[in-house]
């Protein structure tokens, strides 16, 4: 191997110093806003950190998946997320576990965590029936156990799915490709399991009225087309000057590509299907959270969620899935990476769609509220949030990959996916 | 065009390793044939490369079948629901593109189904009942452990001894004239 990794490596520290002082100062901000009583800011800290749990999250599942798949064309590029979800603990405990933990963030982010908050329709949340009736899951106790257990669940799978890999590069043996297989095997409902209630606790419960079946699949579907975007961004980046330099070839880059189409399908499928079914039963309980996503309470009008959500059907499904259709789209390197970004920034409009809009209490509104609007300044602190965590992900990424081979060189089918062919 | 039989369809010659048949289709193609094929018990990596074959058309009769599947699917449910019988269920406008897009979507890729499996069909000239390359002996070991090059004689290169010869010069083992 070249010794380009050491190279990309010795950057690691620059990439966390300059993640974590963009990490101080957007959460500076969510101090500050506490002051006022304004909850945006603390939501970029979610924002930010979320986008990239998900990412990471996608990568998990993607390693687990494709070990207990003995997927031939894997192992080079499974390498790379194995040094990528490293930082999935980190990212939990600066970003979503503060702020469940700290109250005041937990009481202005979650407002059913706030007895005393005043809900539109003048009642406190503490007299609130629907809250009642879900408090034997959306209680403080449970909330903040749950919480804990994400950090801990999402640590010892990340640590155990690189400790066995890893330690293949020294001792050489196929039995570790075996453990791996069970600990995927038991790691992907687990995994599944936890997701799902990470994207209620950290999403859903935002609007604790509302809730859908479907948002922990929409938040997997979700974290792997992030995950795929980022491995086409990574891998164009590695081997170009990195530790994948002659080794990625077109067949991995189509691989890729048809997971992209598979899985944009996949997440238009099922944001489609939780809008539809919503749309259909048109139970009010239900209809709110996309009618604030579509109209301003106070007009009447569209609001600008409602070009966000145009834009998240044609920008983020239409464009990336006409484009991936082409077998060289998805085969030339730069086309796939353009794809890529796409859907790389339809990922934060998405998130922005799902985290952002919220009931603000507002007396002299007709409804007793007002949404807050997709276009504010608070865009930039949740963009710098998103770039602040980003770069500590690369950090660590790139501080990982100094620890094992940056290609498993004795993974059983090793061979197999450096000469992998369509 | 010299000496062209009608009555013949091609020269056939058969090959015992897949290198030797892989390194002769190099050959026949950088010699220009249009008209001609190879026959193997199973598939042999990068032969499409050596025979010179292009990308399959089939993908874009799928979506062209899918295309048309999501237009008929917006009329069908516009002309039943909106135009012939205007019928408001639960509330929802006579058509709009929400309600109804399962239908869209399921005839977008019952559609697309339909021009992968037809358009493989068409392109492969099936149902074919009969194929002069049935009546040959050596022809049913190519499904066993023998490999096979047929030149064809509508290739404008055809030409009966020297298309014999050249295959010959490949390394083939046996040589036969198929007839119609």
């Amino acid at each position: 191997m070249s010794a380009s990794p050491s190279r990309l490596s010795s950057h690691w520290t620059t990439f966390v110093a300059v993640g974590f002082v963009a990490l101080v100062a957007v959460w500076s901000f969510a101090f500050l806003g506490l002051g006022e009583h304004d909850h945006r800011p603390a939501l970029s800290v979610l924002v930010g950190s979320l986008f990239w749990v998900s990412t990471l999250m996608g990568m998990l599942m993607l390693i687990m998946i494709t070990r207990v798949f003995d997927a031939g064309w894997a192992p080079i590029i499974r390498r790379s997320w194995e040094f990528m979800i490293s930082a999935l603990p980190v990212v939990l405990l600066l970003g979503v576990a503060p702020l469940a933990f700290i109250p005041e963030f937990r009481h202005i982010l979650w407002e059913w965590t706030d007895a005393s908050h005043i809900l539109p329709s003048g009642h406190e949340v503490g007299h609130d029936p629907i809250l009642r009736a879900k408090s034997w899951f959306l209680n403080e106790n449970f909330f903040l156990i749950r919480i804990a257990a994400y950090v801990l669940f999402f640590g010892v799978i990340t640590w155990a799915l690189r400790h066995w890999s890893f330690k293949q590069d020294k001792e050489r043996t196929a039995q570790h490709t075996h453990t791996l297989h069970a600990v995927s095997a038991v790691g992907i409902p687990a995994s599944a399991v936890m997701l799902t209630l990470l994207a209620f606790d950290c999403l859903m419960a935002l609007s604790y009225h509302w809730f859908s079946t479907m948002y922990g699949v929409w938040f997997f579907s979700l974290s792997i087309r992030l995950a795929l975007a980022a491995t086409v961004i990574f891998t164009y980046r590695l081997s170009n000057g990195g530790w994948l330099d002659g080794l990625l070839n077109q067949a991995h880059r189509h691989v890729l590509g048809c997971l992209m189409l598979a899985f944009t399908v996949f997440w238009a499928y099922i944001s489609f299907s939780q809008y539809f079914i919503i749309y259909n039963a048109n139970i009010p309980e239900e209809t709110f959270w996309y009618n604030m996503r579509e109209f301003n309470p106070v007009t009447g009008l569209k609001s600008d969620w409602w070009g966000v959500s145009m834009y998240l059907i044609f920008g983020f499904f239409f464009l990336p899935f006409l484009l991936l259709l082409f077998y060289r789209a998805k085969i030339v390197a730069r086309r796939l990476l353009t794809i890529a970004w796409i859907i790389f920034v339809g990922g934060i409009m998405d998130l922005w769609f799902n985290a952002v809009p919220r009931q603000i209490v507002d007396k002299t509104a007709p409804e007793g509220f007002t949404v807050s609007p997709f276009i504010s300044g608070y865009l930039a602190l949740d963009l710098l949030a998103i770039a602040g965590f980003g770069c500590l992900v690369i950090g660590l990424f790139l501080r990982a990959s100094t620890q094992a081979e940056t290609i498993p060189v004795h993974d059983p089918r090793i061979l197999e996916s450096i000469n992998y062919h369509e | 065009m010299n000496e062209r039989n009608e009555s013949i369809h091609g020269v056939a010659c058969t090959f015992r390793k897949p290198a030797d048949v892989y390194h002769a289709a190099e050959k026949v193609r950088d010699a220009g044939w249009k008209y001609w094929d190879v026959h193997s018990a199973y598939p042999i990596h990068g032969l499409d490369k050596a025979m010179g074959l292009p990308r399959s058309k089939i993908p874009r009769l799928t979506l062209l079948g899918g295309v048309t599947g999501f237009i008929a699917g917006c009329l069908l449910t516009w002309y039943m629901n909106s135009f012939d019988y205007p019928l408001i269920v639960g509330g929802k406008p006579l058509w709009s593109p929400i309600f109804p897009f399962p239908i869209m979507y399921e005839c977008t890729i019952l559609f697309a189904a339909f021009g992968t499996f037809f358009g493989q069909f068409i392109l492969n000239r099936l149902p074919q009942h009969h194929h002069p390359l049935f009546d040959l002996p050596q022809f049913a070991r190519t499904s066993d452990d023998s490999f096979m090059i047929v030149l064809e004689a509508r290739d404008s290169q055809f030409h009966l001894d020297e298309s014999r010869n050249f295959l010959l010069s490949l390394g083939g083992q046996e040589i036969t004239v198929i007839r119609d």
